[in-house]
């Protein structure tokens, strides 16, 4: 557990109290040498601080007993009769503000330890939560994948061999068992990418987006050869994050709207940016199938989607990828679309993090 | 390429050896692999002790190997390898169901020759076998001290 090193649980009974008295010590020292100076009334904050330190290393009990020597010593040293105890009764009231004062040093002291201490064991806790996560996720990627690769193996094999011996029927079986195997290998391989966001540490740069954007579209371009898209790329600005994973966002956007253009005979596709004061906002629109408005709250779910598999393959894990990425560079993403009218999805970054 | 190479397969899967030596059959690659069922059965065979005390010197002339597998893990046999003068040479090429970074990073750092992640569709299981298997038994030049059959 990280702490700091003066934490209370490294100080013995002994020293927490030798501290309170060297402290209260201390403080009567100041005093008395900065009185001969002719310095005056320098008494109380001297004694509040020597509380307040004894407070703060030393605990509660440090701090009442710093206290009580303070009220003493201040009593004895500085308060007419000089040299008694003996407190009047127009100066009680000073003595119980100092008092006051004070234990309110000594609560506020406390109870930082108190959630200091808190803090750690929910840090620990999180931590090995954390762990245990991350051997479910390998465990997942290393003993899911060989049953489902039999499946699909020895399916295939029995295709194979005894295709003449299946009928029609059969064989359709024999293809829907193959399909699923196909699926559900895309589901963990999925899966374990958006797990994998979550754990990666962030490198975070400065890039040009311009650049980024153009990279990702001549992907885009080799895979929607002789579809005529019609494409408006804005000049964009320079964006500050993790690269890899904001293009894996971008890539996820853009291959969305290719995706839900699919069925248009005149596809576009703009991707466009607004400079606000402290973020820069990119969005991709598109004028596909677009979505309802009252289930926008779905779409950035984990394996959530809107349309059948037939229609539109895909295993529902992009917009959430986008959304992980965006939320753990302190962004926002949001959707804006209309049945048959296209959707627009935006990216908000802000400007001044971590520069 | 008239010569073939040994092919020490170590997977503890009955499956996936099942699997992959339809894959080779193609070829008459088959033929050639050993499999080992675990981390230890392979070091005996590299060291011929145990149930290999009686094969034939020399070395083979690829080493696919699992890295989750029963008793001594891939890493371990790899290191062991890496670190034996007589074996060191020997190539290596990591066969896994792992996409973990951290588990190609360790191999990479132990010295090893290929890292292929055993895909998830049939056809591509076939064809990255199929691949392994004639390039490293037929196309590559194994180091000395390798078995060969003419």
């Amino acid at each position: 557990m990280k702490s700091k090193p003066h934490s209370l649980m490294s100080l013995s009974a002994v020293q927490r109290y030798g501290l309170a008295v060297l402290s209260v010590s201390l403080a009567l020292c100041g005093a008395l040498l900065l009185e001969r100076f002719e310095f005056h009334s320098v008494e109380v904050p001297l004694f509040l601080f020597a509380v307040a330190l004894s407070a703060w290393y030393g605990g509660p009990g440090a701090a009442v007993v710093a206290l009580v020597l303070s009220c003493l010593v201040f009593d004895y040293y500085f308060v007419p009769p000089l040299h008694t105890l003996y407190i009047s009764r127009e100066d009680l009231p000073y003595f119980i503000i100092f008092a006051t004062f004070a234990s309110l040093v000594t609560w506020f002291s406390s109870v930082r330890h108190r959630v200091e201490r808190e803090l750690g064991k929910r840090t620990a806790e999180l931590e090995a939560v954390n762990k245990e996560l991350e051997a479910f996720a390998y465990s997942v990627s290393h003993d899911l994948r060989a049953p489902l690769r039999h499946m699909s193996g020895f399916t295939e094999l029995l295709r194979k061999n005894s295709a003449s011996a299946l009928n029609e029927k059969s064989q359709r079986y024999v293809k829907m068992i193959l399909e699923s195997a196909n699926r559900m290998g895309l589901l963990i391989d999925d899966l374990l990418s958006f797990s994998r966001i979550g754990r990666a540490e962030t490198h975070k740069t400065m890039f040009s987006l311009d650049q980024l954007v153009q990279e990702v579209l001549a992907e885009a371009r080799q895979e929607t050869e002789g579809r005529n898209i019609t494409w408006k790329i804005a000049r964009l600005p320079s964006w500050y994050g993790d690269r890899p994973m904001l293009r894996m966002a971008l890539v996820n956007l853009i291959s969305n709207a290719l995706k839900f253009t699919r069925t248009r005979s005149q596809p576009e596709i703009e991707v466009g940016c607004t400079d606000e004061q402290d973020q820069v906002i990119v969005f991709v629109r598109d004028n596909g199938v677009g979505f309802d408005m009252k289930y926008v709250d779905k779409l950035f779910g984990v394996f959530q989607r809107l349309h059948t598999t037939e229609a539109f393959e895909g295993t529902g894990i992009g917009l959430a990828t986008v959304q992980r990425i965006v939320i753990r560079h302190g962004g926002r993403v949001w959707a804006e679309g209309q049945v048959d009218q296209g959707a627009t999805f935006y990216i908000s970054l802000s400007k001044s993090q971590g520069v | 390429m008239s010569t073939l190479g040994r092919i020490l397969m170590v997977e503890d899967d009955p499956k996936d050896v099942e699997l992959s030596l339809t894959a080779l059959e193609e070829y008459n690659l088959a033929n050639e692999v050993v499999v080992a069922r675990d981390g230890e059965e392979a070091l005996d065979y590299l060291y011929k002790r145990g149930k290999f005390a009686e094969r034939l010197n020399g070395n083979p002339a690829v080493l696919l190997l699992d890295l989750k597998l029963p008793k001594v893990n891939g890493l371990e046999v790899l290191q062991k390898i890496r670190s034996d003068e007589k074996l060191k040479m020997i190539p290596v090429v990591v066969l896994t169901s792992s996409h973990e970074e951290k588990d190609m990073v360790a191999s990479y750092k132990l010295g090893v020759n290929a890292y292929v992640v055993k895909p998830v569709d049939f056809h591509e299981f076939v064809n990255a076998i199929r691949e392994l298997g004639v390039f490293w038994a037929i196309i590559n030049q194994p180091p000395p001290g390798s078995m060969r059959k003419n």
